[in-house]
């Protein structure tokens, strides 16, 4: 809308443009007004010059004589004279050329203007002065510390929690002006903690234990027993590993060799809780059954030179380990951050037999980067080495103990996986600002401190108050302004949905996708969870991800199509009337018996007397296949069942 | 200024409409920072492509050259087309023999002869279909959407009550599945945006009402107990969250798709049987039957496709030219009937055809006429079996686009290629960015649309670049 009402502003100035003549520009000219409030140099100018003047005129280039990576830069000008008159907009040559009110003199000098809100922005930055806080310099983008730090944790004040997550989190809610809420009830914390630890819901008799049980530790012996289900946490968090590692049973590039699965080792390391270094290292470094996340997907075909098997394995480490994007700085050196062209090439080089000549945007420059990694004061690749020892290096630099910020984006990640919201958002963005930067430091330090070891930091915040406070809800925009109050409301998996339901009727259809031989045969029943089928319609429109790009974060939210499938599609339709025929069998001895162990393993609580009534009514006189697989269904559409609360 | 209030107020509008729709995710995509580009006023509401999967050799269908009839001992490179040209009501289009009754809607469209496909090194259907459908080359760091997505998530649905992009007559399970799967998709846009498919359009009924096997009666029980169950449910006492409201009106507008009066359209024993019987030369025919009976419902975006699958169809690697004269039956009746029926119905005006294929095919010259491909179909200087009788090759420097409707000019030719081997491109050239220019304008789309993806910009026609083909508009 904003750049609606812009272009009709254009209109009518361009008419007055041409109706003045050049020399009266600055006193008569109808520049867009002056914004009427403060302005935020962060906020509201920060981000209007690095995307629409910095390339130009920061980062070493001084188009015109004009620079203005820092303040005193802009006040100096360009070759003909001042830019800026400081406190007067309407006579700062800036203002003119932004406007866009002359096209031979316009900046940016091509392409998009800015809006009338962006130009009004700069004028009041201008009449105000100028603010620059300290150390902000447009050549330099903000760059997050590189090496682990330790985080002093405060006493418990007016809480009762050993855990140092909490700790850090009653500082922040006291700066935040927030009282420390009281943790949810048993029973939604068991829900929690199932679904996020094993992806399944708690089976009736262990939720009934549960909760009987008065020993005051009881969460925690919870935690711990989840944790040791070594089968059932692997069968779990493949899911993640699959979507973050482009690993699937099928996909493009499989056609013809040009792909390969890593299914076996990546489940074996999760049930085995591999180290995070070691399981790394193995991925950069390939042992038999990992070589597939360096092998890349290889389309037949000539295939953009940032998109080559080297380049692919150099941004994917770069995104899943580092939270670095170098997408971009594949092409060009980037506009989003400090991140070259060299040093993607670089970086993919480890990975290239031959030495790769760098291409910008698929053009042959004729040069060629310098082996190395991105962050060289961690360590250095050999050049001269062959390729196997090179990435065996740039593994052991990579997974260091000095390299704070991997473990930083991997404890991100299991945060806002169990949370619903990271402590840094996007995840793969790890420049940017976390809402807690002592609790993400913590858990880091915490996490290398103790080996890399997953399940401890899964433990740590499991237990914690933090994991266990009432949900919160957040629409996932301007993540600038989250605010932490409680865990985000998330939504199961595809594969958590399915398996529930799988469960509740201990009916697992469907052949596995993968040749990976697991024991999954429990009371004579062989239940093949869901990530182990191929892609199917049912759990794509559910969310499970095209694995040919990587998937970071599944989106929390639903759709039209995902609704029609579940309404009226054959996949969900079959499994819940075969399903309900087995239901029967095994809990259909009353109605009122029926009704408990759906209520109670469906939502982890008993129905209340009008939802009785009502599912009473629905199976009615005779328990019949039919109603029993509508009453699931009618569940199984709730929010209350599709969302972890 | 009034003029120009209320120009913003009706474009604020369309705006507004697809921001509502934006799927909300911290790691999706964002309304690009600085937009300046203006969307032109829109010449057609729903667009159809009609794809022949395959790839459709020009000089078999839409741009004959010199026919050499059949008979042993031919030199391969006497052969152009294996075909007679056939006039059309236009006087200077001709076509190639089997499609008289295209020929006879010609006075209705527009006829590329010079699209050329992209130089991607191997000429791949699957990488030269995700090229066509997507405006970008595989792979890609970010999964970028199909041309119906991004229609999707611009335009909205046309009428809410059907899904804004329909995919019609495309197995998935078939053949290169995986590949097609990557283009049939909404990409960063969100499933939101993702193609309805329809594989078999006679079956199309099956996806908008209840499940095989459920009576109607007890689909409403059903739909009533999860209504009541959510109305009662203990779970207000959260408060409202995002999450909710978006598996709510996910449900909401699925159960108001299932019950609209539009899911009619959907339901091809509805139609006359003599309609049905012009229509029907299998599931490409009948996918332009309900496309047209989707169109008159207000969809928005539907492609009907011939279907890819390696070797069949359009992919004639040998029997080219008995195996085209079967495609010619099954595109004819049905490509025109849909031009005649929209256009009786009034709807042709706002409705954007397009039939259009991933390349070309030639009997000798694979690609660049320099250029040796490997793995190439073996074709003999001297054709001694009818099987060798085709144009079994892929050919990328001239391809046949028809532009039927929505603001195209009627009766027009586009383009020039040559009459001698390489058949190729020799006035008018077209690309994909600028075929896609083309079509985005039309339907009041900017091919500098574009959005922020991990804080880089992705447009519509690749980086912006695209430019309409003024020419080809009315």
């Amino acid at each position: 809308m904003r750049n609606r009402k812009y272009f009709a502003w254009m209109g009518f100035f361009l008419l007055v443009g041409m109706i003045l003549t050049p020399q009266t520009r600055a006193e008569e000219a109808h520049y867009p007004p002056a914004a009427n409030r403060t302005v935020s140099f962060q906020k509201d100018i920060e981000p209007v010059l690095r995307q629409n003047c910095a390339k130009c005129h920061a980062r070493g280039k001084a188009e015109g004589g004009f620079r203005m990576d820092v303040r005193d830069l802009v006040l100096i000008g360009s070759n003909t004279g001042r830019v800026v008159q400081t406190g007067d907009s309407q006579n700062s040559y800036l203002t003119h050329l932004i406007s866009g009110l002359d096209s031979s003199v316009r900046m940016p000098p091509s392409g998009e203007l800015l809006s009338e809100e962006q130009v009004g922005l700069i004028r009041a930055w201008i009449d105000q002065g100028l603010p620059w806080p300290d150390g902000i310099n447009l050549g330099r983008f903000k760059e997050a510390e590189l090496e682990p730090r330790e985080v002093i944790v405060p006493t418990a004040k007016a809480i009762h929690s050993d855990n140092p997550v909490d700790r850090l989190l009653e500082s922040y809610f006291q700066k935040n002006e927030i009282e420390f809420p009281e943790r949810v009830d048993d029973r939604l914390f068991a829900r929690r903690a199932y679904l996020d630890t094993i992806g399944l819901l708690p089976p009736p008799d262990q939720l009934e234990a549960f909760l009987e049980d008065d020993s005051p530790d009881k969460r925690n012996a919870l935690v711990e027993d989840l944790l040791s289900r070594n089968q059932e946490y692997a069968e779990n968090w493949i899911t993640f590993w699959n979507d973050l590692l482009r690993n699937d049973f099928t996909g493009t590039g499989y056609i013809d060799g040009g792909r390969k699965q890593i299914t076996d080792w990546l489940y074996h390391s999760l049930e085995a809780n591999k180290p995070y270094n070691q399981f790394v290292h193995e991925l950069v470094d390939p042992v038999t059954g990992s070589e597939g996340f360096i092998k890349g997907i290889v389309w037949r075909g000539v295939t953009n030179s940032s998109q080559t098997p080297a380049m692919q394995a150099a941004q994917n480490i770069g995104q899943v380990f580092m939270g670095i994007n170098l997408k971009c700085a594949s092409c060009h050196d980037s506009f989003i951050s400090n991140w070259t062209l060299k040093d993607s090439y670089g970086l993919a080089s480890v990975f290239s037999d031959d030495p790769l000549e760098i291409h910008r945007c698929d053009n042959p420059t004729g040069d060629h980067a310098p082996i190395k990694f991105l962050y060289e004061e961690l360590g250095t690749v050999d050049p001269n080495l062959p390729r196997d020892r090179r990435e065996e290096q740039l593994a052991n630099i990579l997974t260091d103990e000095q390299n704070g910020r991997f473990a930083r984006t991997f404890v991100n990640r299991l945060w806002a996986r169990l949370l619903g919201h990271g402590l840094i958002e996007p995840n793969d963005e790890m420049d940017r600002d976390p809402w807690s930067k002592d609790i993400l430091d913590w858990l880091a330090t915490d996490f290398i401190e103790n080996d890399f070891d997953v399940k401890h930091t899964l433990r740590v915040i499991l237990t914690s108050k933090a994991y266990q406070l009432p949900s919160s809800s957040w629409n996932g925009q301007n993540d600038k302004n989250f605010v932490f109050t409680g865990p985000v409301v998330k939504r199961m998996t595809a594969e958590q949905f399915r398996d529930s339901l799988c469960a509740i009727t201990n009916h697992w259809p469907g052949e596995p996708g993968t040749d990976l031989k697991i024991d999954n045969m429990v009371d004579g029943v062989t239940q093949t969870r869901s990530w182990m089928l191929k892609r199917d319609p049912f759990t794509v429109a559910m969310g499970r991800p095209n694995r040919d790009q990587i998937n970071s974060q599944r989106s929390p939210y639903a759709t039209t199509l995902q609704a029609l499938e579940l309404t009226n599609g054959s996949t969900l339709y079959d499994l819940l009337e075969q399903g309900a025929g087995r239901l029967i069998s095994d809990h259909g001895q009353s109605k009122e018996e029926l009704v408990h162990y759906l209520f109670f393993y469906g939502l982890g609580r008993e129905a209340t007397e009008a939802e009785k009534g009502m599912v009473l009514e629905m199976i009615g006189d005779e328990i019949s296949a039919e109603n029993v697989e509508d009453v699931l269904w009618s569940l199984a559409m709730l929010p209350e069942f599709q969302l972890i609360y | 200024m009034n003029r120009h209030t209320e120009w913003n107020r009706r474009d604020f509008l369309k705006t507004a409409s697809a921001a509502t729709l934006a799927a909300l995710a911290s790691n999706g995509p964002k309304e690009a920072f600085g937009n300046s580009y203006e969307n032109p006023p829109a010449l057609a509401d729903t667009m159809i492509v009609l794809w022949m999967g395959g790839g459709m050799a020009h000089t078999e269908t839409f741009d004959p050259k010199r026919y050499t009839p059949y008979e042993k001992g031919l030199g391969s490179d006497q052969v152009l087309s294996t075909f007679p040209a056939i006039d059309t009501v236009v006087d200077n289009i001709k076509l190639s023999e089997g499609l008289e009754k295209i020929g006879s809607v010609m006075d209705r469209g527009t006829l590329i002869r010079s699209y050329k496909a992209g130089d991607l090194g191997f000429i791949l259907h699957s990488r030269h279909q995700y090229h066509w459908h997507t405006g970008y080359a595989p792979p890609l760091t970010v999964a970028a959407p199909h041309i119906g997505a991004w229609m999707a998530k611009i335009l909205g649905p046309n009428n809410p009550d059907v899904p804004a992009f329909i995919d019609i007559g495309q197995r998935l399970d078939v053949g290169e599945g995986e590949e097609l799967k990557a283009f049939h998709q909404a990409g960063f846009l969100g499933s939101e945006y993702g193609p309805f498919m329809i594989p078999y359009p006679d079956e199309a009924m099956q996806s908008v009402q209840p499940p095989e096997g459920m009576s109607a009666s007890r689909f409403q029980n059903r739909e009533k107990l999860y209504r009541k169950l959510m109305e009662t449910s203990p779970i207000g006492e959260f408060g409202s969250n995002y999450h909710k409201e978006s598996l709510v009106r996910s449900m909401d507008k699925a159960h108001r798709l299932l019950n609209s009066p539009a899911s009619k359209a959907f339901d091809l024993s509805l139609e006359p049987k003599e309609v049905y019987d012009k229509y029907n030369t299998g599931r490409f025919g009948l996918g332009c039957l309900l496309a047209r009976r989707l169109t008159e419902v207000g969809a928005r975006f539907i492609e009907v496709t011939t279907e890819y699958v390696p070797f069949e169809g359009f992919d004639t690697h040998e029997n080219g030219h008995s195996r085209m004269v079967g495609m010619k039956e099954m595109i004819d009746g049905p490509v025109s009937q849909l031009v005649l029926d929209l256009e009786e119905r009034g709807l042709l005006d706002r409705t954007l055809i397009v039939l259009a294929s991933e390349f070309s095919r030639d009997m000798l010259v694979e690609g660049k006429p320099d250029l040796i491909v490997k793995g190439q179909v073996t074709q003999p200087d001297v054709i001694e079996e009818e099987k060798f009788y085709g144009m079994h090759r892929h050919f990328t420097d001239a391809g046949s686009v028809l532009l039927f409707g929505g603001g195209i000019k009627k009766g027009h030719l586009h383009g020039v290629t040559a009459d001698e081997r390489p058949c190729k491109t020799l006035e008018g050239e077209i690309r994909i960015e600028n075929l896609h220019a083309t079509l985005y304008t039309a339907m009041g789309i900017s091919p500098k649309y574009k959005l922020d993806v991990e804080q880089r910009p992705f447009y519509v026609t690749k980086d912006g670049k695209g430019e309409a083909v003024k020419e080809l508009y009315a």
